[in-house]
């Protein structure tokens, strides 16, 4: 079941009614479980043991981390959880790409070891509720967290249908205390919420699923077509999966806020960054964050010698790359993205402009660039962005190659053209994020009187649905 | 929540739900029909041509690839009762989606048509996902969504006036599915990529109209050696266990009503059976609307089931199509001859 589907509203409907109708936090909480368990079990109800699993391991261990003092039998019980946790991803999500890795080396070194894949389908969300389930057991190692006493709460947190398949990716820390109190109606921002369901609609249905089929044309077959149309293609696939995962980040965001909780924000305006190390402020900054803290600080962060800060940061990103799959191209995104930030730290700390950089990020709303430098770097930054994308979006190397060229500014041997008019539609559609990101849309809906803005809510809704493709495109963060 | 925050809450939602039923109709009514491409292709090209023709089969592939109304009409020809005919078989079109086609035939107000062959079969609940989106909205009228759900939840037409909740569960999916696409036929769904991106239809048109632009054109080869033992053994098991099947009640009520539509414009409706693998004789309920021809029996038409002339359960080869063509054409005389 996906947040745009006709039977996600009478789920919803369901969910929401009966949920504000009961009285007891504790019995709204079971609701919610059952009803995230529903969910979840829509698309593949064998993999629930796998949520269920991994909820009760890590009660047992979070209770465990509280009764014992001894530091090294609360290492062997965290140590536990995370073998446990990234031994769960690391079967579904890397067991292939490791055995074809190793059986190229051997083969590359001479020898042909039998070695067999596995016909393994990749539960749904795994990722993401492993990291939410990490998240708590880390946190209540490192005494920033008291453990749940309720073997509820922690299955709702780590199970709470809007964010559990695709994020945004939630510290046991900012959910747990609020499923402790009673949500009230009244603290609901409805406007708001419903508000952003809709942006977010807008985003994935019309949007995304609008441009995937040519992005999809184009990186079939790459080597077929001309390098006008190779830029076509990434700077759609970068609209792509900017309003695809922004879009169900948005829905998610709603959906919990109809239900009275709040999720944390993922996206704030990516490639309007300044430089790449803003965009990783800005871009799925609930993955960014959680590898900031429990990756890069535990590897020793900023401090030390540069070349230890520079080490720090490329494992960071080459892990934050291969989190999102196991390929190698995946592996490149994360280099080309580690890479670009070690170059901007050290250019940074050369023209001793870091400060300056950090005000920047403060900024709420951004205001973007400012200068013919400030446009430039605007401009180097989303260059190295889309470039990474590419490597991104290819099955493999092979059919990265062609696109990249392209990109260089190397002819193309392709004669198939998608058509360069459609940049007018990059264009228009980065002229209208322009416009959001300016805050022209921010608060003119909350003037209206409620029966208006209802009114022009259902006459929005049937307005977008017209806009939506025939064709229906599954949510690109689904697989991560 | 005091009970003047829920009501005026229920009265919010209601206004946005009757804002979203009310720009959904008026948008809906202002757009053009959705006709998917292989049914436009014959839809308009039929709209075009309408009073040359007097003869119209409608029906799935079965009709579409099995018979030429070349050969249809020599035989009427050589026979004396001379006929102009053109093939609407659409791939995959079961009941009820031929019934709203037969309301687009209907609305182009044929003023020459006499004699309507109508292929006859029950009414199908299940989706065929191969098809597509828009080839599963478009049809989904409330009219059409309604005798779908009716055989969901009634198949054999025995039910009591409430629905039992076992057959709601049983057919839960397919409920499902069907309101889903009536949704998405009522909210427009997707609708602005048509004046977006308008596609020109017209080579595909073409190969949908067949050769002769009579809308027949080939399916295929002959079987292999080992599909045509399966074929064989499967034959086998269907006349072992073939015995009278009547229509459904839904398919067979709406035949007789579209039997009716087609009296009043001056046509005759016959009721045909293609030679399918499926043996057991499809009864109405009653009295037939029309003429009844049946040919999936293996018995009396040895010939279509062998298996140098079949493409598999459903089709025919050009010799298989051909030779069914002749066969139906001489009966179809017989019959319009009887008093």
């Amino acid at each position: 079941m996906l947040f745009v589907e006709f039977r996600f509203f009478w789920f919803f409907l369901a969910v929401f009614a009966v949920y504000w109708s009961l009285r007891e936090n504790r019995n709204r909480k079971i609701w919610l479980l059952l009803c995230s368990y529903f969910f979840y079990a829509c698309w593949n109800w064998k993999f629930l043991f796998l949520i269920i699993a991994s909820s009760g391991l890590d009660y047992f261990v979070g209770t465990m981390l509280a009764r014992t003092e001894s530091p090294n039998k609360r290492r062997g019980w965290l140590i536990m959880s995370l073998t446990a946790n990234l031994g769960t991803i690391a079967f579904f999500k890397y067991y292939n790409f490791f055995v074809t890795s190793a059986a190229a080396l051997l083969a590359w070194l001479g020898l042909h070891p039998s070695l067999h894949t596995l016909n393994i389908i990749i539960p749904v969300g795994v990722s993401f509720y492993t990291f939410h389930s990490m998240s708590y057991t880390i946190d209540v190692y490192r005494r920033k967290l008291e453990p749940v006493r309720s073997p509820l709460d922690l299955a709702c947190f780590i199970g709470f249908f809007p964010q559990m398949v695709a994020g945004p990716i939630v510290r046991a820390t900012q959910f747990l205390p609020q499923l402790r109190s009673l949500r009230r109606f009244a603290d609901v921002d409805v406007r708001g919420a419903l508000v952003l369901f809709l942006t977010g609609f807008i985003k994935k249905a019309c949007i995304a699923d609008g441009v995937a089929p040519f992005v999809d044309r184009y990186f079939d077959a790459p080597w077929n077509f001309t390098a006008g149309s190779a830029w076509v293609a990434v700077l759609f696939y970068a609209i792509q999966i900017y309003c695809d995962f922004s879009g169900y980040t948005d829905m998610a965001i709603a959906t919990a806020g109809l239900l009275g909780y709040e999720l944390p924000v993922n996206f704030r305006f990516p490639y309007f960054a300044a430089n790449i190390s803003d965009f990783w402020h800005r871009w799925h900054i609930s993955l960014s964050t959680w590898l900031r803290d429990y990756l890069y600080i535990p590897l020793g962060g900023n401090r030390g010698p540069a070349w230890f800060v520079y080490r720090n940061i490329m494992i960071t990103m080459l892990l934050g790359g291969l989190w999102h799959g196991g390929a190698w191209t995946f592996v490149i995104w994360g280099g080309l993205h580690g890479l670009a930030l070690v170059v901007h730290r050290a250019w940074s700390h050369r023209r001793d402009v870091l400060p300056h950089v950090r005000d920047m990020q403060k900024r709420v709303p951004p205001k973007g660039p400012q200068s013919f430098a400030g446009w430039l770097a605007w401009l180097l930054t989303i260059y190295w962005v889309c470039l990474a994308w590419i490597f991104f979006r290819a099955v493999d190397l092979p059919h990265a190659a062609p696109a990249l060229r392209s990109f260089f500014f190397l002819p193309s041997h392709g004669t198939e053209d998608i058509g360069a008019w459609m940049l007018w539609i990059v264009a228009g559609l980065g002229f209208v994020h322009w416009l959001n990101f300016r805050g022209t849309f921010s608060t003119w809906w909350r003037r209206p009187s409620a029966p208006v803005f209802s009114a022009g809510y259902g006459c929005a809704f049937a307005v977008v649905l017209l806009f939506i493709p025939p064709h229906y495109a599954p949510f690109i963060y689904f697989q991560f | 929540m005091s009970t003047s925050t829920i009501t005026r809450n229920v009265l919010c939602v209601g206004i946005a739900l009757a804002a979203f039923i009310a720009t959904s109709a008026v948008i809906h009514s202002l757009l053009p029909p959705i006709i998917p491409k292989g049914v436009a292709a014959k839809l308009e090209f039929f709209a075009q041509h309408k009073d040359e023709f007097d003869t119209l089969f409608v029906g799935t592939s079965s009709v579409y690839y099995s018979i030429s109304p070349e050969i249809f009409d020599e035989i009427t020809r050589q026979n004396s009762l001379a006929t102009h005919t053109f093939n609407f078989g659409i791939d995959a079109m079961h009941p009820p989606e031929n019934f709203y086609v037969l309301d687009q035939i209907l609305k182009t107000e044929p003023r020459n048509l006499k004699w309507v062959f109508l292929e006859t079969a029950n009414v199908e609940t299940k989706l065929h996902k191969v098809l597509g989106t828009e080839r599963a909205v478009y049809w989904h009228d409330w009219r059409r969504t309604a005798l779908t759900l009716r055989k969901a939840l009634n198949p054999r037409g025995d039910g009591r006036w409430y629905i039992q909740a076992s057959r709601l569960w049983v057919a839960r999916r397919d409920l499902a599915a069907h309101l889903n696409l009536f949704a998405q036929r009522f909210g427009n769904v997707g609708r602005a990529a048509e004046f977006l991106f308008p596609q020109n239809r017209k080579a595909e048109a073409e190969i949908e109209l067949g050769p002769r632009r009579d809308g027949y054109r080939l399916a295929g080869h002959a079987m292999s050696a080992e599909e045509a033992a399966s074929f064989q053994k499967r034959l086998a098991d269907e006349l072992a266990q073939a015995q009278p099947k009547p229509l459904d009640p839904q398919a067979d009520e709406t035949y007789r009503r579209y039997a009716a539509r087609f009296r009043e414009i001056g046509a005759a409706p016959f009721f045909l059976v293609p030679p399918l693998i499926f043996q057991s004789p499809i009864r109405f309920r009653e009295t037939p609307p029309g003429q009844l021809l049946s040919f999936n029996d293996a018995r009396t038409y040895p010939m279509l089931f062998e298996t140098k002339v079949r493409i598999d359960d459903a089709h025919l080869t050009k010799e298989g199509a051909e030779e069914f063509t002749r066969l139906l054409g001489r009966e179809f005389v017989r019959r319009a001859r009887q008093p």
